[in-house]
């Protein structure tokens, strides 16, 4: 016959001083697992192989060159020294201009991390570099670093992204009205597209650089990928009225109606589209969650 | 059902249906559970692994892994121009982490909270499309306020037989008093608020000695025992009488509860209980096993009688998606008992919810049970007694910070036989919480709150 189960029961520690609180170690063990890095795909490694042996070879066989050139003469070596130092020189200016805008995209990455994860130090810190870099005449907000993350996030919407997002809105209905005219008279559905593409490019450069970001051709792709990913932020009212305003115009009906300029309407609106979803890819803290 | 609310049944249905069309849904969450069952610390442990969540945290495995890991962004939906008192997690955080610690005080009024949650959508194509987002409708009040609930189906009469029925079942320490003067009172007895009032304190100071000394739940009014911000008030002074009763205080007693019941209606059931999607109920089952064979009878009670009517919805109501599609039970405190025992104590609570469970299923409700704990606090240790070592806990005292293992005893899988209630009134200690982050960056140390999320509105997100 097993023995009777004993009543509950408290023991009491016999230590003097009271143990520390229980540490169950939740913050690591909940922590966020950073998503692999994808490192350099194979595309990625040919093309650097390519540019390296371009601008080596090209480098080595300008040094073959100057050499030969000082042992013909001397002046006529100094003139081909200077034209290579000069041309190599413009090249890596341009490759360390295409650097920093690619950079400068993964701040605003680093800045919307710190917000995310409450890095109240880190996030001024990011915001303070950040409004350095803004294009001159550019109100600057002082003392975020000892201001409240909440506070310091709520000025810097206010003060500086809602004014910028005015503005990106600004350009967008100025590109719009441009997509909506060439359209309207251009010849070909092909030069629509081509002249559509340019236009959107050349204001999603133009949203950047309000935003303090100057993206050369490298960073304007990164930003285009990042605004297909981001154009699902964009108010989902903005792309119910797309679709309404596509739905409407697109009809036969309306077609026999508006003729080329519902296409061009179209286009017009995609342009405000992009406005904002490039607003929202370049901003430094994300949009306010409950607009 | 009257027009009114059929006509307010219809446009919540139409715009459910609208809000799933654009991919916003709101859910309304009704967190319900007798007082002290641990609704205030539940929403606050909710609120804020669910904000860790979205952030990235691996606070919630089990709901994450239900969403397809589509979880993007969690965040407090921001106030509007709401009358009602908003739910404070960050301040029941502070107060948690702080140093020493505070649980919450007893809630005396209700207050709401909105969370929402926007996931990815599931489709290939859905990266095209702006992100889904679900948004909760949270609600805290004091859990003594639930047992107004079926007052509403009663008339003075029968909530005066059916009480005093059971009052006599309780412990007489508690009712002497009360039944003495019910003895003493005259069948015919006039209209005089001294009467009424001597009577209303009376029977209200048994219903709390009932509570805090004899661990009982099944406790009406509700607002005898938590009067909430209006604090007491003539609408409050009256008593259950016996059938017997005639006269000017019976005519008063019956005009006051009747004027109670419609004010708690306006106030607060019609506005929160009305309508949900889904539903927990919580339960302190091992407060109720310690607290002997009435209070453990006295809880099941309670959860059948709440939730006949919360569950027992008509079948117009159902149609029209009032009735909660999914109800899951929850055993709180589950990390007062060691791990080996938290199965037993699901299994337990399966069986006291047995009446509850089979209303909910009744009326087309999904239900399962859990064993939960919103805030852990304890690690499981071994006790030797007796001779024997046996599975315990270890928490730190919230009063003094001392070091303690606490044997729970055997947590019975069904309920106990006779014998094991000669064991006596046990009362758990109340533990520290564990060590905090008070922003709540990493959510709260929890056990199977994860389960329980998943189970509840995984299948919405």
């Amino acid at each position: 016959m097993t023995a009777p189960a004993p009543q509950p029961r408290i023991i009491l520690d016999e230590a003097a001083t009271p143990p520390a609180r229980l540490d169950f170690g939740w913050e690591k063990a909940v922590a966020a697992v950073a998503p692999p890095r994808g490192g350099w795909s194979g595309a990625a490694l040919v093309a650097a192989g390519i540019a390296v042996l371009a601008l080596g070879l090209a480098a080595l066989d300008a040094g073959n060159f100057v050499a030969a050139q000082f042992a013909r003469a001397a002046w006529l070596g100094w003139l081909t020294l200077v034209v290579a130092l000069a041309g190599f020189g413009l090249i890596g200016a341009a490759i360390w201009r295409e650097a920093s805008g690619y950079v400068a995209l993964s701040r605003v990455d680093r800045a919307r991390a710190a917000a995310a994860r409450g890095d109240a130090a880190a996030l001024a810190a990011e915001l303070q570099r950040w409004q350095s870099r803004l294009p001159p005449g550019r109100p600057r907000i002082e003392g975020l670093a000892d201001m409240p993350p909440d506070a310091a996030r709520a000025l810097v919407e206010a003060r500086l992204l809602a004014p910028l997002a005015e503005e990106a809105a600004g350009l967008g209905r100025a590109a719009a009205m441009q997509a909506f005219a060439v359209t309207a008279v251009s010849p070909s559905p092909g030069l629509d597209a081509v002249i559509f593409a340019w236009r959107g490019v050349r204001l999603v450069r133009q949203v950047a650089m309000l935003h303090g970001l100057r993206p050369g051709l490298a960073g304007t792709v990164a930003l285009l990928r990042r605004i297909a990913t981001d154009a699902a932020m964009v108010a989902a009212t903005d792309i119910a009225v797309d679709a309404m305003v596509r739905a409407v115009l697109s009809s036969r009906l309306a077609e026999h109606v508006a003729g080329e300029a519902a296409a061009g309407a179209v286009a017009a609106r995609r342009m405000i589209l992009l406005a904002r979803a490039a607003d929202e890819a370049c901003r430094i803290l994300p949009r306010a969650v409950s607009r | 059902m009257d027009p009114l609310a059929l006509l307010r049944g219809l446009l919540d249905t139409t715009e459910d249906a609208a809000r799933a069309l654009v991919g916003r849904e709101r859910i309304r969450l009704a967190v319900t559970g007798l007082s002290r069952a641990g609704k205030t610390v539940f929403l606050t442990s909710l609120v804020a692994n669910l904000l860790a969540a979205g952030r990235g945290a691996r606070t919630l495995p089990a709901l994450s892994e239900a969403a397809g890991g589509r979880i993007r962004r969690v965040f407090i939906e921001p106030a509007g121009t709401e009358t009602v008192p908003r739910f404070d997690p960050e301040a029941h955080l502070a107060a948690l982490a702080a140093d020493p610690p505070r649980w919450p005080e007893r809630t005396e009024d209700f207050s709401t909270l909105s969370i929402a949650i926007d996931v990815e959508r599931r489709t290939s194509l859905g990266g095209l499309l702006p992100e889904r987002r679900v948004t909760l409708d949270l609600i805290d009040y004091p859990g003594e306020w639930l047992l107004d609930l079926p007052l509403l189906r009663q008339d003075f009469a029968t909530w005066s037989a059916a009480t005093l029925a059971r009052l006599r079942a309780w412990p007489a320490a508690a009712t002497t008093e009360f039944l003495a003067f019910l003895d003493a009172l005259p069948a015919g007895a006039p209209a005089e608020d001294a009467l009424a009032k001597r009577g209303h304190t009376l029977y209200r100071d048994m219903l709390r000695a009932c509570r805090d000394t004899h661990g009982l739940r099944f406790l009406q009014p509700g607002r005898f025992l938590n009067p909430g911000p209006r604090g007491d008030a003539p609408l409050l002074w009256f008593f259950p009488l016996p059938a017997g009763a005639r006269g000017g205080l019976a005519d008063l007693c019956a005009r006051r509860y009747a004027a109670y019941l419609d004010d708690q209606r306006a106030t607060f059931l019609d506005p929160f209980f009305s309508r949900f999607h889904r539903q927990v109920v919580l339960v302190d089952v091992l407060g109720a096993l310690h607290a002997g064979e009435a209070a453990f009878r006295d809880t099941a009670e309670a959860l059948a009688a709440v939730a006949e009517v919360i569950s027992g919805a008509s079948w117009l109501e159902r149609l029209l998606g009032a009735a909660p599609g999914r109800v899951a039970f929850a055993a709180t405190k589950a990390d007062h008992v060691p791990t080996r025992a938290r199965d037993a104590l699901a299994a337990l609570l399966d069986h006291i919810a047995l009446g509850a469970r089979g209303r909910a299923e009744a009326s087309g409700a999904v239900t399962t049970c859990h064993a939960v704990a919103a805030i852990r606090c304890t690690e499981d240790a071994v006790a030797t007694l007796e001779g024997q070592a046996l599975a315990a806990v270890r928490g730190l005292l919230l009063n003094g910070g001392q070091g303690a293992t606490i044997y729970p005893g055997e947590v019975p899988m069904k309920p106990p036989e006779p014998a094991f209630w000669d064991a006596g009134f046990f009362r758990m200690p109340d533990f520290q919480p564990p060590r905090l982050d008070p922003a709540g960056g990493s959510g709260v140390p929890h056990l199977g709150l994860d389960a329980l999320l998943a189970w509840l509105i995984g299948d919405a997100l």
